[in-house]
């Protein structure tokens, strides 16, 4: 873990460097989450089981924090990539899903 | 830290950041802002983010939203690129029967200026090849769009920092108290005190308001979306329910949920999602999905902005709203107006805290 420098690539998936995760801490960042929104490590294929170690390591230290107070990342279904046909049920019926549509409202044969 | 400034945003999110920016440009007193995590951590940054006009209703909802979106290109020239791109907007349907609506709605806009088409089926299939040929037809306006979200606040927060607002984050509001005509905001940094308040908590903003005794009626939505690996560009419009973004992702996903603050990720809600994005575009069956996410939207009681001076309040201020991506730029714009001018340049009467009584 010493052995890294400005430019060791961190995540493999999004190609991004130690000194950008670096410089997410030094504005104010302090969780694997806060890098991921900015830089994109972690966001790529392998979901972060690649750089979660590493990041948490830069976070200890620049921060002091300990491993233990340092949050793992949000882990995010399904874990592995999976054919979206495999969620399908070939339902055509919905509830929670909505078209922009179904939202405008006709009344009296006008557009609210 | 400094403890004095002359105005705090509480909420750092689209709707804070693009404040604290737009004061910034014009403004050089102090400016905090304060967040309870980091930007991005809430609503701001779980959102398909786009900057949406034209099925809004009524129609001076969607003038408004139209003026913001107006704003954008200029604004990406301000602060950097936040991958901003004006694709137009479709949306499609599946019946016959949903043209009357989508008539009216075109009709209802061309008055206020705001051009919507109604494409056939072969009309939307010329735009959109990949579109499910059983399409009826669609929706369609050349305003609309979408941004990266992530950049968006990253370069509203960078800019703004470059003018000289302060940042204090992982630093949670815990009390708010009204003192020799200041307000003092405590924290779990400390306290800060400044002139100008301004409650830009998003999702959180009734229990901000409560600390001053202020009633801010927002409640929570939840929304969940799927992400795809990437793949080559293919879709060439914002359509409403899923988007391509730059790096070749698709983002699927519009549903709606009254499920308080929780922010899961369920399966009904993923497969319906699924079962969406297959009638919309058949060829993303085979696509692989790398992630679901969920984020929580802040929604007034009515749907519409919570905008301006809170009545009664000295130097109070409020931005609360749904569609925070689309209007950020006009809220920045109006409440810096508001603040330094005593007035704005569009009227927002009608986005007061004072109608809900």
């Amino acid at each position: 873990m010493n052995k890294l420098d400005k430019t060791t690539i961190i995540c493999r998936c999004e190609e991004i460097s130690c000194e950008e995760v670096e410089e997410v801490i030094s504005n104010g960042g302090r969780t694997f989450d806060d890098v991921k929104r900015i830089t994109r490590c972690g966001m790529g294929p392998c979901q972060a089981k690649i750089c979660t170690s590493m990041v948490a390591e830069i976070i200890h230290q620049q921060t002091g924090l300990s491993p233990s107070e340092i949050p793992l990342p949000r882990m995010r279904m399904p874990l592995s990539p999976i054919k979206l046909e495999t969620l399908a049920t070939n339902s055509t019926s919905f509830s929670a899903v909505k078209s922009v549509l179904d939202e405008v409202e006709l009344e009296e044969g006008k557009v609210r | 830290m400094e403890t004095n400034y002359e105005t705090i945003v509480i909420g750092g999110g689209v709707v804070g950041s693009g404040i604290a920016y737009h004061l910034s440009e014009r403004y050089k007193e102090g400016v905090l802002v304060l967040d309870k995590k980091y930007p991005m951590s809430g609503t701001s940054g779980s959102t398909q983010a786009w900057v949406w006009v034209h099925n809004k209703t009524p129609s001076w909802y969607a003038e408004f939203s139209m003026y913001s979106a107006e704003l954008y290109p200029y604004l990406s020239k301000k602060i950097g690129d936040v991958e901003y791109k004006r694709t137009g907007g479709l949306s499609p349907f599946f019946n016959e029967s949903d043209r009357e609506k989508a008539e009216k709605l075109a009709e209802s806009y061309r008055k206020i200026g705001i051009k919507i088409k109604v494409l056939s089926r072969e009309e939307v299939l010329e735009k959109e090849p990949y579109m499910n040929p059983e399409v009826a037809g669609a929706t369609y306006s050349s305003i609309d769009g979408n941004v990266n979200p992530f950049r968006l606040i990253d370069m509203y927060m960078r800019a703004a920092k470059r003018n000289g607002v302060r940042y204090s984050t992982y630093n949670k509001v815990t009390e708010i108290k009204k003192q020799d005509g200041k307000y003092s905001v405590v924290s779990d940094k400390g306290a800060f005190e400044c002139k100008n308040l301004i409650l830009a908590g998003g999702t959180w903003s009734r229990e901000i308001g409560d600390m001053l005794g202020v009633k801010i009626p927002v409640n929570q939505l939840r929304g969940q979306i799927l992400v795809s690996e990437p793949l080559k560009p293919f879709l060439n419009f914002t359509i409403s329910g899923l988007r391509q973004a730059n790096n070749g992702e698709v983002l699927m996903g519009y549903s709606m949920e009254e499920a308080g603050f929780n922010r899961a990720t369920t399966l009904d809600v993923i497969q319906e999602t699924a079962n969406m994005a297959v009638q919309y575009v058949p060829g993303l069956r085979k696509a692989k999905i790398v992630r679901a996410f969920s984020g929580i939207r802040a929604m007034p009681e009515d749907g519409f902005p919570i905008l301006g001076k809170v009545p009664g309040h000295e130097n109070l201020y409020v931005a609360a709203t749904h569609s925070g991506v689309t209007l950020s730029p006009l809220i920045g714009t109006l409440i810096t107006e508001l603040i330094m001018d005593g007035e704005t340049s569009i009227p927002i009467d009608r986005y007061s805290l004072r109608r809900f009584g």
